[in-house]
């Protein structure tokens, strides 16, 4: 009996963390082992109120700043780990299959993926459609020095972030803002080779 | 008549001692001495100090309270936009790397795939 008790317990508990998560939110590891490793590291975690006193802090004379706030503010949660390496392949294929594992949950669908076997490069972009909305954006993308994981959680705004495109060094994506609601489902991914680095 | 009554004048006013036993009857016929009594003087100057004391306590608490208030909002307010400025260096700098990597994947969509690409594609 107290087995039982203790066992519902656990898995009560264990079952928290998941339910604290905002949809689109992936768990992320901590790879701090990693952190120890790598050469270089950006590990960003804004959610709640420290996103909204980092968007209220941006500066609206920068017209960089004044379009990253513009984006921001409607959104929940931005998780960034980025790691660079001095080596190949220093870092954990599993943790990031674990991670990619996630965005086989409904919703999420996979709008680039893109591999190059000549450079080992892989980037894959989801999007988490919920209604007629982006509720949530994933960009794994890993080389041999160097891996990234961006979870972007909130109402996406492809407009503004079709009006971040140019700057910030974010590409023009060619991203459709027509009046037109989005689909649901987003047509199938664009497959295609990572070309040569040109940096 | 005049020598008569001049003489007599004398007589009658001539110094004669005290009969005896006489200082002790008028000292017992004096009243019985009293302890004096002690009236306590408040000095003027002394009097505001102890009135105003309690008000100008409370009013220096207040006044203590009021400035440390201040100070701890100083305090939040400076640690807050310390707090801000990080989280918005932050958010630039996630916007940075994701732009990076989307660009990464803008360049494989957008550049058509070689023929040596090709043998290579998944």
């Amino acid at each position: 009996m107290n087995a039982r008790v203790v066992l519902t317990l656990v898995a009560l508990l264990s079952a928290g963390p998941a339910w604290a998560q905002s949809k689109g939110q992936l768990r992320i590891p901590e790879f701090s082992t990693l952190a120890e490793k790598a050469s270089e590291t950006v590990n960003v975690t804004l959610d709640g109120n420290i996103l909204g006193m980092g968007c209220r802090f941006l500066n609206s004379a920068n017209p960089e700043e004044a379009k990253a706030k513009k984006l921001c503010t409607s959104l929940t949660g931005i998780y960034v780990r980025h790691y660079s390496f001095d080596t190949d392949y220093a870092y954990p294929k599993s943790d990031i299959d674990g991670v990619k594992r996630q965005l086989n949950a409904p919703g999420w669908s996979p709008i680039v993926e893109a591999r190059s076997r000549k450079e080992n490069t892989n980037v894959n972009v989801f999007v988490l459609i919920q209604g007629d909305k982006a509720q949530g954006l994933a960009i794994i993308a890993s080389e041999p020095r160097e891996f990234t994981i961006v979870n972007i959680v909130g109402n996406i705004d492809l407009e503004q972030l079709h009006d971040l495109e140019g700057s910030l060094g974010v590409p023009e994506l060619g991203i459709e803002t027509g009046k037109k609601p989005a689909p649901a489902k987003p047509p199938a991914p664009v497959k295609a080779p990572a070309p040569e680095k040109t940096k | 008549m005049n020598e008569n009554f001049e003489d007599e004048l004398r007589r009658r006013l001539r110094a004669v001692d005290a009969p005896g036993g006489f200082t002790e009857r008028l000292m017992a016929a004096l009243p019985v001495e009293k302890n004096p009594t002690v009236v306590a003087f408040i000095p003027k100057a002394a009097r505001p100090a102890r009135q105003f004391g309690v008000p100008a306590a409370l009013a220096a608490s207040l006044l203590g309270a009021v400035l440390f208030g201040m100070h701890v909002a100083n305090d939040r307010s400076l640690r807050e936009e310390q707090e801000g400025i990080a989280a918005s260096q932050q958010l630039m700098q996630a916007l940075r790397v994701t732009s990076q990597k989307l660009d990464l994947a803008y360049e494989a969509v957008n550049n058509p795939p070689t023929a040596g690409d090709e043998e290579n594609r998944s």
